[in-house]
């Protein structure tokens, strides 16, 4: 609950090593070719798990004030409002809109 | 100054704010109610990407093959070192070494042309081949009717990111400038700490974009 936390090298450095060692997961995986619908599930999985580690210990979410958390949380339910609503009508059409 | 119960008076503390720390609290929850409508703005673009990517998935199975993974890759790695210096820079203006602040944020903003380089060189090289976004699509190479749809989302998508990397150069210019006048220390840092969380976020944005865009099997 501290505004002002303060990061150890150890820290920063071992989250960076962590981003750049997923990178080259997501690289590697993306070559070995899995079947459908897998790839793009770990490839979003590998991605999400990079962007938390971003926001938890680069953004300071992990010690910072639970406000700013929430507002970053309600932000990403929004998005997943937005996307499923949109998605019940656009995976049920018998035509895809002509001309896009 | 009657209720003014700080200890420290910061030449940067605004007099209808308590405190510093009330202050530096204040720009920081502010920042992130920004990142929200920055999230959803980006949301909207994400949500036709996947809208386009269930229609028409053998569409960006065969368009990924034109991005080069390599550099989709070395961008991804050069923002991720970016984000990485910007925390040491707020990590060096809470420890008050001053000139690492200002080495710190020379480097991300190294970082962050490097990425625009070769942002350039990569739309370049697809201008070249007649890759334009939607009804300026003049390549053959690609066999689907609807080419074009990927490349206006992926021009869009990188577009949009790109101009707020450019954006986040210009802050970082600014921020260096005021770190060379000595302006941040551990009693004052706020807008490190504000231009680095905006940083952060260009740098999640990218993490997604390059699996969506660049490593589609």
């Amino acid at each position: 609950m501290s505004g002002h936390h303060i990061s150890s090298d150890k820290t920063l450095l071992g989250v960076a090593g962590a981003l750049f060692i997923l990178t080259v997961l997501t690289v590697g995986v993306h070559y070995v070719h899995i079947p459908d619908p897998w790839s793009i599930i770990v490839a979003m999985g590998i991605a999400i798990f990079k962007a938390t580690l971003v926001a938890l210990f680069f953004m300071n979410l992990y010690w910072d004030d639970r406000f700013n958390l929430m507002l970053f949380l309600a932000s990403i339910a929004f998005f997943i409002l937005l996307v499923g609503l949109t998605l019940l009508d656009t995976l049920f059409r018998t035509d895809v809109v002509p001309g896009f | 100054m009657a209720n003014h119960s700080s200890s420290t008076h910061s030449k940067f503390l605004q007099h209808h704010f308590v405190d510093a720390e009330q202050q530096f609290d204040s720009a920081k929850m502010g920042m992130w109610v920004f990142l929200v409508t920055e999230i959803l703005f980006f949301g909207g673009l994400f949500a036709a990407y996947i809208v386009y990517r269930l229609w028409y998935p053998e569409l960006f199975t065969l368009a990924s093959e034109e991005l080069n993974t390599l550099w989709g890759g070395v961008n991804t790695v050069v923002l991720i070192g970016s984000s990485l210096t910007v925390a040491m820079a707020i990590k060096s203006a809470q420890l008050n070494q001053k000139k690492n602040i200002a080495i710190n944020l020379g480097i991300t903003l190294a970082l962050a042309a490097v990425f625009m380089v070769i942002k350039y060189f990569e739309w370049t090289h697809k201008f070249h081949l007649g890759i334009f976004p939607g009804e300026f699509y003049a390549f053959e190479g690609i066999d689907h009717p609807k080419a074009n749809v990927f490349f206006s989302l992926y021009y869009l998508m990188t577009g949009l990111h790109g101009i707020h990397v450019v954006i986040g150069i210009g802050l970082m210019i600014w921020l260096l400038l005021r770190s060379m006048k000595g302006h941040f220390d551990s009693e004052y840092y706020t807008p490190v700490e504000i231009t680095g969380l905006y940083w952060h976020l260009v740098d999640i944005i990218w993490i997604f974009l390059f699996p969506l865009f660049y490593l589609i099997d």
